[in-house]
């Protein structure tokens, strides 16, 4: 099986992102967070099938360093609610009274609220941290570089380049290490690394001499296309400015109607300007992700998810995304609808096939 | 006239995308009214993450779009591909072998080369940095945009600072015999380079700090170390100040002397390394038979040599 079928399209993978950090987001009640938390750990082993299933998925052979998101969270929780009750003086369960005596945090009473909200907190950000280490796991990075609108298209080049030499620079700084070991070389303090990183640069730079010499050969003519006009920097400007006069009148003036409303149309306008710098933009695709109906029911879900934790629909009870321990702990309500809907994270993995361990 | 309106509304895009996406980083420090809308006030504080990220988010693709329209050529973006490369090697390598607090090794490359090479080489520089060493380390998440613009807004400003540069060797040198010419320029670069490690030192903080605003407003804590709507500008400010110096001081004097470490280090040669290549740069194709140096070599900077 390729890989193309073993896996979601690059977006629909961003969806599926995008709602889960939208639902971590939106509440704090601990029954859905650790609910989101689930679903992306079934979906995390999921990919992690994929991934395995897939070792030439960088093609350099680099494999990104990762930080286990389990791990991530029992540092994360831990820490997070430590750090909530030793700073926040609040709640009325006490737990622990620390000495006056002690700097900064003497004479602070360490509270179950306060660790709870900490934890909750620890929490969240490990879903986060988990949704992205997803994203990271299944989606080469060629295909995020791919997902760049064409409007960036130089900037595209560059990530490309970047990523294309960075196993190259990593053998070279390798080659280096040794060629200087063999000298004698020893690595004892920072300056040592002197001659390791000029031959390094300089090198790079050599190379990068040859690759502007073989694109311009190749007729690569971006020195030639005018990809931003006078009518683009303008819309451009126009679109920042209205985007920003909607945030203002939305954070700072409380207009809930007009500002959002009045960022969308800088948005618009943006998208459009961008649009139009990406039409002029020389774009050859040689190889296109395929979209199938397992897409749609992962970008669909996604949706799902979003319009559960922000449009009031009948039935769901949205005050129960709200818990907040202070003064005193209290159980969070569960609505089963909101469990129900949130339960749509889990899409990736039933598209995919549910991890057999 | 088409050359100057161009002008104008580049400097009108830089100046407009820096101004709101300051406003955006540090909008606790001046908006003091904010009425809590809901719950406990959450309400506010659950959807304005979201619209900052939004209006940074856009910022960033402005300053991007801008950058790479008016400064592209296949030289740049192979030697930017390239030099990003080597950036995101050395925080590869950082990450694997972690220094000490917030050592990174990547702000002292994207200063050296702002500084040569101009801010928008440095904006562009800063912030792919940020991008390629976060796909290869896994590091892509809601804080990345924040950092690519800060990081764009370091190398932006040591594009500027490079200005000083100019200003610096074309001091009081016609007339003066060879051994002072020698001196001054001696002078100047050691000058230049505590320029540049005063601004490393800057950097190191200002980059933790600012790095530290987009969460800020949206955390828990104790009330002299956290925003709450409706306070004043200096009481947010105190608050703000005891805050980094409880949470992020000790953690960004690693990040800071390190940089500085690395320019007092190998600023020098790295500078002369740099300079070496600009001059190598210096090169323009055009068709046979053309007699003109291509504009944009002009716009760069760039002198035309036949090869």
């Amino acid at each position: 099986m390729s890989r193309d079928n073993q896996t979601l399209h690059s977006l629909a993978w961003l969806s599926w992102v995008s709602a889960t950090l939208v639902a971590l987001s939106a509440t704090r009640n601990p029954f859905y967070l650790l609910l989101i938390l689930l679903c992306v750990a079934v979906v995390s082993a999921s990919a992690l099938n994929i991934a395995s299933a897939q070792q030439d998925q960088t093609s350099s052979g680099l494999q990104p360093i990762r930080l286990s998101p389990l791990r991530f969270g029992l540092l994360v929780t831990p820490l997070g609610a430590l750090f909530n009750a030793l700073m926040v003086r609040a709640g009325d369960t006490t737990v622990l009274s620390i000495p006056s005596a002690w700097p900064i945090v003497g004479g602070a009473a360490i509270t179950l609220e306060a660790l709870v909200f900490g934890a909750l907190n620890g929490v969240m950000i490990t879903g986060f941290f988990a949704a992205f280490a997803v994203l990271n796991t299944v989606v080469p990075a060629r295909a995020l570089v791919r997902r760049v609108p064409r409007a960036f298209y130089s900037a595209a080049v560059v990530t490309s380049i970047a990523l294309t030499y960075i196993p190259f620079t990593l053998r070279q700084f390798e080659q280096v290490r040794e060629a200087q070991a063999v000298r004698g070389h020893e690595m004892r303090r920072l300056r040592d690394w002197l001659p390791l990183f000029m031959p390094l640069l300089v090198g790079g730079m050599e190379r990068a001499l040859q690759l502007a010499e073989s694109m311009a050969a190749r007729g690569f003519a971006s020195a030639d296309a005018e990809t931003l006009g006078a009518t683009d920097q303008a819309a451009v400007l126009t679109g920042l400015l209205a985007l920003a006069a909607g945030w203002l009148l939305n954070t700072m003036w409380g207009h809930q109607v007009a500002g959002p409303l009045m960022m969308l149309a800088g948005i618009a306008i943006l998208a459009l300007a961008l649009r139009a710098v990406g039409r002029r933009a020389p774009h050859t695709p040689y190889r296109r992700e395929a979209w199938r109906a397992r897409d749609w029911v992962t970008v669909l879900a996604s949706v799902v998810v979003v319009v559960a934790m922000f449009v009031p629909l009948p039935g769901l009870s949205r005050a129960s995304l709200i818990f907040y321990p202070y003064p005193a702990l209290s159980a969070p309500e569960l609505d089963l609808s909101i469990v129900a809907l949130l339960m749509c994270l889990l899409a990736p993995a039933l598209m995919l096939g549910l991890p057999r361990r | 006239m088409r050359q100057v309106r161009a002008s104008a509304l580049s400097a009108g895009m830089y100046a407009a995308a820096s101004v709101i996406g300051a406003i955006a980083f540090l909008y606790p420090f001046w908006l003091t009214e904010v009425q809590p809308t809901a719950f406990m006030g959450m309400a506010h504080a659950n959807d304005a993450p979201l619209m900052t990220t939004i209006l940074v988010g856009a910022c960033l693709a402005a300053m991007i779009v801008e950058a790479q329209g008016q400064a592209m050529s296949a030289k740049l973006i192979a030697l930017l591909g390239v030099l990003i490369a080597i950036n995101s090697v050395l925080r590869f390598i950082e990450t694997a072998l972690p220094g000490p607090g917030g050592f990174t090794p990547i702000f002292f490359l994207i200063i050296l080369t702002g500084y040569v090479f101009g801010a928008r080489f440095g904006y562009l520089m800063g912030a792919l940095t940020l991008l390629v060493s976060a796909l290869i380390t896994g590091g892509v998440g809601p804080w990345l945009p924040y950092q690519m613009f800060t990081a764009g807004w370091m190398g932006m400003s040591a594009g500027w600072l490079g200005h000083l540069r100019v200003q610096i060797s074309d001091v009081g040198l016609p007339g003066l015999p060879a051994s002072d010419q020698s001196t001054i320029q001696n002078r100047a670069s050691r000058i230049e380079l505590l320029v540049l490690v005063g601004f490393g030192l800057m950097w190191g903080f200002l980059y933790g700090a600012i790095m530290n605003v987009w969460f800020w407003p949206f955390a828990v804590g104790p009330a002299q170390q956290y925003w709450t709507p409706g306070v004043g500008a200096l009481e947010t400010l105190q608050r703000y100040a005891a805050f980094y110096v409880a949470t992020s001081l000790a953690w960004d004097v690693f990040g800071a002397g390190g940089t500085v470490m690395l320019m007092v280090l190998f600023g020098a040669p790295t500078l002369r390394a740099l300079r070496r290549f600009q001059r190598r740069f210096a090169f323009n194709y055009r068709p046979h038979g053309g007699s003109e140096a291509h504009p944009d070599a002009r716009a760069e900077g760039l002198t035309h040599v036949a090869r």
